[in-house]
C-alpha cells in the first residue's frame, strides 16, 4: 500500500480551492463532479507535484458528525494537519501580508518552529520547520 | 490562548528543559545537511561537543527520532531524487549525493523509494515531457 491522498474536510470546496491554490500556492492536481454538489478535488505542493495529494473534502456540510468534529477542532485552536516549511518566519509573513490570521506566532519547540493558521475553511493548519 | 497553544507550551516546559542538549542535536543536524554528501565525520563532532559519538547518537534519536544515520540516508535518497529529475546518470548521482557504490545506492534507492534510479528518472521525464 501506498500513501497517495490525504484529505482535509472543508466547508466551501471552491473557496478551498482558491485559498489553497492562490493563497498557499498549492497546485490543482484533479478535479472530477461527483454530484451537483461535490467534487474529488485535490491539490499537490507546487515543488512535489507527485507527492502526497490533498483532498479538499466536503465532508461537514454532508455529514453532521463530520462538522462537529472540525468546529471543535478549530474552537481549540487544534491543528487538522500540518505541512512543512523551510523557512516558518518567511511564510508567516508572506501569508499575513496576504490577508491569513494566525492563531500561533512562529514559535520555537525543541527541534521545530510552529505556527498555526486559520485556513478560511474551518481548520486550522500548522506549519513546521525542522531546526 | 488557544487550548493547542497552551498543551503546546507544556510539551516545550515537559519535553525540552535542557538547552544545552537542543543545541548540540540542532548542531548535528545542521552539520549534516552540510556535508551529507561527504564522509561524515561524527567522531570529529562529537569531540566539538565534548561528548562520546555513542552518546550523541542517542541524543539525536531522542531528539528527531531517528539515528543519524538514518536521517543521512534520507537526505542523500532526497537530494539524489531531485538530481536525477535533473538528469544526472545513476553513477554521477550516487557520487555526488555522498554515496560510493551505485550498485548498492541503486538497492538502497529501490527499496526506499518503490522502484529504481532508472526507472524513477524514466518516469520523471516522462511527467516532465507531458
Amino acid at each position: 500500500m501506498k500513501v497517495k491522498v490525504t484529505s482535509i474536510p472543508v466547508q466551501d470546496q471552491e473557496k478551498a480551492l482558491q485559498f489553497y491554490t492562490e493563497i498557499l500556492g498549492f497546485v490543482k492536481k484533479l478535479d472530477v463532479p461527483l454530484n451537483e454538489h461535490s467534487r474529488w478535488l485535490t491539490v499537490v505542493s507546487k515543488e512535489e507535484q507527485d507527492g502526497v495529494e490533498i483532498l479538499l473534502e466536503p465532508g461537514p456540510i454532508h455529514f453532521e458528525p463530520a462538522k462537529v468534529y472540525q468546529k471543535a477542532l478549530y474552537e481549540a485552536g487544534i491543528p487538522y494537519t500540518q505541512f512543512n516549511s523551510n523557512n516558518v518566519q518567511q511564510d508567516y509573513e508572506r501569508l499575513v501580508k496576504l490577508g491569513v490570521e494566525f492563531s500561533v506566532k512562529p514559535t520555537k519547540m525543541g527541534t521545530v518552529k510552529i505556527a498555526v493558521f486559520n485556513d478560511t475553511c474551518g481548520n486550522n493548519i500548522q506549519i513546521v520547520e525542522m531546526l | 490562548m488557544t487550548y493547542y497553544f497552551r498543551q503546546v507550551s507544556k510539551t516545550m516546559n515537559d519535553c525540552y528543559p535542557n538547552k544545552g542538549q537542543l543545541d548540540m542535536v540542532i548542531g548535528t543536524r545542521h552539520y549534516i545537511n552540510n556535508h551529507f554528501d561527504k564522509e561524515l565525520k561524527l567522531d570529529y563532532l562529537s569531540k566539538v561537543r565534548f561528548t562520546s559519538k555513542f552518546h550523541l547518537i542517542r541524543l539525536f534519536k531522542k531528539y528527531y527520532g531517528q539515528t543519524p544515520k538514518q536521517y543521512i540516508i534520507d537526505k542523500r535518497i532526497e537530494k539524489a531524487k531531485a538530481l536525477l529529475k535533473n538528469g544526472l546518470n545513476i553513477t554521477e548521482t550516487c557520487y555526488n549525493v555522498g554515496f560510493d557504490n551505485p550498485s548498492s545506492f541503486s538497492t538502497l534507492f529501490k527499496s526506499r523509494v518503490g522502484v529504481s534510479p532508472n526507472e524513477f528518472q524514466k518516469r520523471a521525464t516522462f511527467i516532465k515531457s507531458v
